[in-house]
């Protein structure tokens, strides 16, 4: 059933992925900016402070959810409301999972004073994951919207609004497995 | 001046004084003829479009505005270097920082930019058929983030804290240890508001062009201008994340205490690099369209298809493609190493052959051409020899052994004034008087037309060719004042004359806008006996235009009508769905909110940053929740 694909939403899909175009840039950006600092010459050096533990939970959190979401669109095609919601809610739940590892894994790092000004390695980490944890945070609220609209408003506006937030999801996801390989495996898995 | 209130003293710099005498006498005085000529439903129906045209004046409106300020501020540097050791006014140190610093972020951000966008919202859905840009409501919402970060940049002077770093803004200068006050914080807020704005028009612009073009308008059919626009959205996505970014690193040297652009282990050479891997794609995007306004002007102007329409098209997108591996050339002097430095210049003279190509394309359209010397294709004739000279020195400068002279000199003022005003400003205005029509129904004066032209033209030249010698004379740029004995007096004197020639051409656009809507001289769809789609509509162009649907076959699909099927275009049998226009106060009150936020963070006040964070996200909710697409699919419904 692909009947919500109109021709205007043609336009929102190429618009949304011109506009990821934009996110991934300002990501490489980001990830450019940790290579060159990272490590630096003042300590802490990476590996005093990652804990594998950690990183690898919110990973399981966060990659299954990219899993539901995915879920989640197969119902919408097929047109079956209970798996839209079970899609839905397994997503958000795993994304608090995700947000809450997250909190608590800065919440133990400034209590043992690695903060953002320590020095350049944790001010480009902290500027890199905390503006994907802030992405998260924004799909959240997104998620929120979504499910309140879901039986509010014509199923074809419904799927349409679901298809373009699962893109943003899934480009959520593919920067968080960068930040794993790139930002905690050199220095966590070596 | 200093003044007392409430027992405090107040100390307010004179130019600060009269500035904000100007603007508030001016606001008033607008307010009174807008209630006495009952034109306030006019401006709300402006406020809450989301139709292209409208935008597109709006952007080319609050161009103009911005032209004034920075073009006054233009003439106060030009007056303080008119003489030596001269001692003008304010205008020594600091202030003169504030002046050129404010005057190039104006010019390149909210003028150049403003006024290529208004162009294309005007005229670049008309050429291709589409009924309107893709996302109308975004399209709004681009314009007022654009205008939202413009009116940040620009109120920092009535706060008497104007960004002062330049408007490169290179750290350390432009990190919080140097310069604590709040005007760089200004610059960081101001653009990265207005960038987001500039992002989503380039993703608008992109998703028009590629899904909305008339049935048969192949890419391969397409007019210069569209596809110039196509070309310079792909940059603007490219390029403009990386100013956000380095704006958001910035925003945490300034406010929150990292140390990426100084100290110990930081790196202002990383600033550097980030700026210009943005800035000069940036010079770029300005330029592109011009070339495509040029282009289109050029070719009705003389009757005759552009010559070499595919290498035109090649040409372009070379120079977009080249337009990335070039920034270092502004980095000569950093001493990256002969490598590198022998690369940048290798690829940034490569630049030449494209543009060269294009500009013996725009000779040989005219040759044996049936030229017409209008307004805008004086402005277009201008344009040409006034380019080649600024790329001329470009090479120049690009020969990196070379610049470590040139380098940060009145030369390297000279030459991106070639361009940016020989290029981009031209191109602009050539664009305005040829789709004046589009816009308001009227042409603008003829006569008055040519008077702007050639006062603004010699005025030009008589204020930069100068500089090229200042330059060579050991002129640094960013200076306040100079010596008798630096043997530069001359040359500054004429640059100092020419500006105000170059004022007195501005006037005459001014007055001339005046005069035209005063005495309107109605002209039918087709004033230049045009060659594109735009002209095959009415004059201005009606909210929905192209009812039918034409069926295009060639390029400039008119001027083959008008030769082969008296003036009648081809009906095409169906057309694609058109956008959904609506009428909304959110992308103004989005905007507003979006500079309240700014505010809170220039000002460090948390809890506003909060409320309006909170105002800003709930944008998002009210957006989705009033959304016409779910509107238009219940009245479909319902049928």
């Amino acid at each position: 059933m692909n009947t919500f694909k109109t021709e205007r939403f043609r336009d929102k899909q190429l618009g949304f992925a011109m506009y990821l175009i934009a996110e991934a840039i300002m990501f490489a950006t980001l990830f450019a900016t940790y290579f060159i600092y990272t490590p630096t010459a003042i300590n802490p050096i990476p590996e005093e402070v990652f804990e594998a533990r950690t990183v690898i939970i919110s990973s399981v959190f966060l990659l299954t959810s990219s899993a539901t979401i995915h879920y989640g669109e197969k119902a919408v095609e097929k047109g079956n409301h209970k798996g839209i919601w079970i899609g839905l809610v397994t997503t958000f739940l795993l994304s608090v999972g995700f947000i809450g590892m997250e909190a608590h894994e800065f919440h133990i790092y400034y209590k043992e004073g690695f903060t953002l000004t320590e020095n350049l390695f944790l001010s480009s980490f902290y500027i890199l994951v905390g503006l994907h944890a802030s992405h998260v945070l924004f799909g959240m609220g997104w998620m929120l919207v979504l499910a309140y609209q879901k039986n509010r408003i014509p199923f074809m506006n419904y799927a349409q609004k679901q298809n373009i937030f699962s893109y943003y999801w899934h480009f959520v996801d593919v920067v968080w497995i960068f930040i794993i390989t790139l930002v905690y495996g050199p220095y966590l898995f070596y | 001046m200093t003044f007392y209130l409430f027992d405090r003293s107040f100390y307010i710099a004179s130019d600060v004084l009269l500035a904000y005498i100007t603007v508030i006498l001016s606001g008033a005085a607008l307010f009174y003829l807008i209630t006495k000529a009952n034109k306030w439903p006019t401006i709300k129906k402006y406020v809450t479009t989301t139709h292209h045209r409208k935008i597109g004046v709006l952007y080319l409106l609050s161009a103009t505005l911005f032209f004034i300020r920075a073009g006054i501020e233009a003439l106060i540097i030009r007056i303080q270097l008119a003489v030596p050791e001269n001692d003008w006014w304010v205008f020594q140190g600091d202030k003169f920082n504030e002046a050129f610093t404010t005057h190039g972020t104006i010019m390149i951000f909210f003028v150049a930019m403003p006024l290529l966008i208004g162009l294309m919202n005007v005229a670049v859905p008309l050429q291709i058929g589409a009924r309107d840009m893709a996302f109308p409501y975004m399209n709004a919402v681009s314009f007022w983030l654009f205008l939202a970060g413009a009116i940040l940049v620009n109120m920092s002077f009535f706060m008497t804290a104007s960004p002062n770093a330049g408007w490169t803004a290179y750290a350390p200068l432009s990190v919080s240890t140097y310069t604590p006050e709040a005007g760089n914080d200004y610059y960081v807020f101001g653009l990265q508001v207005s960038g987001i704005g500039t992002i989503l028009a380039a993703i608008n612009m992109i998703v028009t062009i590629v899904r909305h073009r008339a049935p048969g308008m192949k890419l391969t059919r397409m007019p210069l201008f569209p596809w110039s626009t196509l070309i310079t959205s792909f940059l603007i996505l490219i390029a403009f994340p990386v100013l956000t970014i380095a704006l958001y690193i910035l925003m945490f040297d300034r406010m929150f205490g990292t140390q990426f652009f100084t100290g110990e282990a930081g790196s202002p050479i990383y600033w550097q690099h980030l700026f210009w891997i943005f800035g000069h794609p940036e010079v770029y995007i300005i330029i592109l369209p011009a070339f495509g306004i040029f282009s289109d002007v050029i070719s009705t102007f003389s009757k005759k298809r552009v010559f070499g329409y595919t290498s035109m098209v090649i040409a372009l997108a070379i120079i977009g493609l080249l337009g990335f591996m070039v920034w270092v050339h502004h980095m000569f002097t950093v001493g990256l190493g002969p490598l590198v430095n022998t690369f940048f210049a290798i690829t940034t003279m490569l630049i030449a052959v494209p543009t060269g190509i294009k500009i013996f394309n725009w000779l040989f359209t005219m040759r044996k051409g049936l030229i017409r010397f209008t307004t805008p294709m004086l402005f277009s004739l201008g344009f040409i020899p006034t380019f080649v000279v600024g790329g001329v020195t470009g090479v120049m400068l690009s020969v990196a052994a070379a610049d470590m002279q040139y380098h940060d000199s009145y030369f390297v003022v000279a030459h991106f004034h070639y361009t940016m005003i020989g290029g981009t400003v031209l191109g602009a205005f050539a664009g305005i008087y040829y789709w004046f029509p589009k816009m308001f129904g009227i042409k603008l004066k003829d006569t008055l037309g040519k008077w702007h032209f050639w006062l603004f033209v010699i005025g030009f030249h008589i204020t930069f060719f100068p500089m090229h010698l200042a330059g060579l004379n050991g002129m640094p740029r960013r200076v306040y004042t100079y010596l008798p004995k630096d043997d530069v007096f001359i040359y500054n004197f004429v640059s100092t004359i020419g500006a105000f020639l170059m004022g007195l051409g501005t006037l005459a656009f001014i007055w001339n806008i005046y005069q035209s809507f005063k005495k309107p001289d109605y002209t039918g769809n087709d004033p230049w006996d045009g060659r594109t789609l735009e002209w095959s509509v009415p004059s201005p162009a009606p909210e929905h235009p192209f009812q039918p649907m034409p069926l295009v076959k060639t390029i400039d699909p008119l001027w083959e009508a008008k030769r082969n099927r008296g003036g009648k275009l081809p009906e095409a049998e169906s057309a694609r769905s058109a956008p959904i226009d609506v009428t909304s106060w959110q992308p103004i009150g989005l905007a507003g909110m979006m500079m309240v936020f700014s505010l809170a963070f220039i000002y460090h006040q948390t809890w506003l940053q909060i409320i309006a964070g909170i105002g800003v996200l709930s944008f998002f909710v009210i957006r989705n929740l009033t959304d016409e697409h779910v509107r238009v699919t219940r009245e479909e419904e319902n049928e």
